[in-house]
């Protein structure tokens, strides 16, 4: 790993071929009895990516659903690895794929902050020092010491929300969340974005708010059908994708 | 792999101590109860088997408790460790974090259970005049080997379980098993000469022989059995992690 490599994310040659099972064998009976039958299909959702994206950059990943965009991403934060090809990454990863992940129910939001903090691979003198930003983020007030089960869901968006952005860390990974909360937090949260994207942070992001994307991303990689499509200035790439939408 | 987990070290720690407090979570005794088990295990081996096995073992109740509660120890870890990454499928399929954490954290809660057990047997030790030698200084590195030696078959199963879910069913039997072909209840000279070394292939045998030297004989372990301990640690414990090395990468999408 050298330091002097200017790209905080490089995508070399990938495919991820997914294994689509009718009846997926679990026990040894079923894989003993059926092995004959239960031949797996494979599906690649992606062939042969290449992309490279640069540090302090942010980038926007666009496509119709099914396109493979949340795969790369996930391919990303190293939950799933490649079939074929390396990624690499440099620099602490935080990753927003599902709100909330980690987050246990019975648990107070004040402890689910220090619990997703560490998932993210804080430690609690980390921890300590920005749980009152990631509070007052999340704007919850007295809420933060109720258990999370009696949180609404915009309550629960803001708190994991909340915990990710204030995590620092170089690289950060979106995926379709934007859309929730309503239009203060909303708003909110793009500015903080933008105050990352200031502050030199590598930003991912897949999502189907092209008018936030527009204002927010510098780059749009367009994901169709495994391939990239194309890459480019995000006004471009976004005005040829809604050309093939319509 | 040692960096990557020096990283995430609150995350062990927080995980380490919900496995502690978590398994007996809404019991009126909680944590006691981790405790309470192997107690109540010994009480019953210690009424019954005097009489149906007619073992004369000198300090009977004594012998029990040094081999019911390392054996707790390791059957504890094995059946929660083996579970671990499927129970924590939900976290797993949603963010990274080095997946290890999960065998090693039920692992290092049964090694401080069992340290606080060890309180336990020198209480009894005490209270049944055997008293206390400086051989407890060995004590940690005894555990620290069923640590590790626990840790690499809990790393290989739990990733196997992933795949083929029987695991669960077929360990719980081998457990089982293997009580009965450790001598906890019984000494090994019970068995006639020829076929004994057939139990101290067994590590654990090697392992309680030692905690029994250690609290009850006040005598060294022999080097074989402490040479022969550390290889089959080392194989075994480098073996699972070469396992769980290979399957990890396909748990996100196998949960």
């Amino acid at each position: 790993m050298t330091k002097t490599s200017p790209y905080s994310i490089e995508v070399n040659n990938v495919t991820k071929k997914f294994k689509v099972y009718f009846d997926k064998p679990n026990t040894l009976k079923e894989r003993l009895v059926f092995w004959k039958n239960n031949k797996a299909e494979t599906r690649t959702v992606l062939e042969d990516i290449n992309v490279k994206i640069k540090k302090g950059e942010t980038v926007a990943l666009i496509g119709v659903n099914g396109s493979g965009k949340s795969t790369l991403l996930k391919l990303m934060t190293k939950i799933i690895y490649p079939t074929k090809g390396e990624i690499i990454t440099r620099g602490k990863l935080t990753s927003l794929l599902e709100l909330g992940a980690g987050f246990h129910d019975d648990f107070t939001g004040r402890e689910n902050i220090y619990f997703n903090a560490s998932i993210f691979g804080l430690t609690r003198s980390e921890i300590e020092k920005k749980i009152d930003d990631i509070i007052e983020f999340s704007e919850l007030g007295d809420f933060i010491d109720n258990p999370v089960r009696t949180y609404s869901s915009g309550m629960y968006m803001r708190l994991a929300f909340s915990v990710a952005i204030n995590v620092e860390a170089e690289i950060l990974l979106i995926d379709e969340i934007l859309a929730v909360g309503d239009q203060h937090f909303q708003e909110k949260c793009f500015q903080k974005l933008h105050e990352l994207k200031e502050s030199d942070k590598t930003i991912v992001i897949v999502s189907h708010a092209l008018d936030s994307i527009k204002k927010l991303c510098t780059r749009a990689i367009w994901i169709n059908n495994g391939h990239v499509e194309m890459d480019g200035k995000v006004d471009k790439v976004i005005d040829e994708y809604l050309k093939v939408c319509k | 792999m040692i960096k990557n987990l020096y990283n995430y070290r609150e995350l062990l720690k927080s995980n380490v101590k919900k496995e502690i407090r978590g398994k007996y979570k809404g019991s009126f005794l909680g944590v006691l109860w981790s405790f309470l088990n192997p107690l109540l295990q010994v009480l019953v081996y210690a009424i019954v088997f005097p009489y149906i096995m007619r073992i004369k073992t000198e300090n009977y109740l004594q012998y029990l408790i040094v081999g019911i509660i390392p054996w707790t120890f390791f059957t504890t870890v094995l059946t929660q460790g083996m579970i671990t990454v499927r129970i924590n499928a939900g976290i797993i399929k949603k963010v990274y974090f080095p997946r290890e954490i999960l065998p090693i954290s039920v692992a290092l809660s049964g090694l401080v259970n069992f340290f606080i057990s060890c309180l336990i047997i020198l209480l009894f030790c005490i209270i049944g005049g055997l008293g206390v030698s400086w051989h407890l200084v060995l004590l940690p590195v005894f555990a620290i080997i069923q640590f590790f030696l626990t840790l690499g078959i809990v790393l290989a199963l739990s990733a196997i379980n992933i795949y083929i879910k029987d695991v669960e069913y077929i360990v719980q039997f081998i457990i089982n098993m293997l009580f009965y072909a450790t001598p906890i209840l019984y000494p090994t000279t019970l068995f006639p000469k020829k076929i004994r070394w057939v139990l101290y292939m067994n590590p654990l045998t090697e392992l309680i022989e030692a905690y029994r030297d250690i609290f009850i004989y006040h005598q060294l372990p022999s080097v074989l059995s402490i040479l022969y301990l550390i290889v089959i640690t080392t194989v075994i414990f480098f073996i699972g992690l070469l396992i769980f090395r290979k399957l990890e990468k396909g748990f996100a999408e196998e949960v």
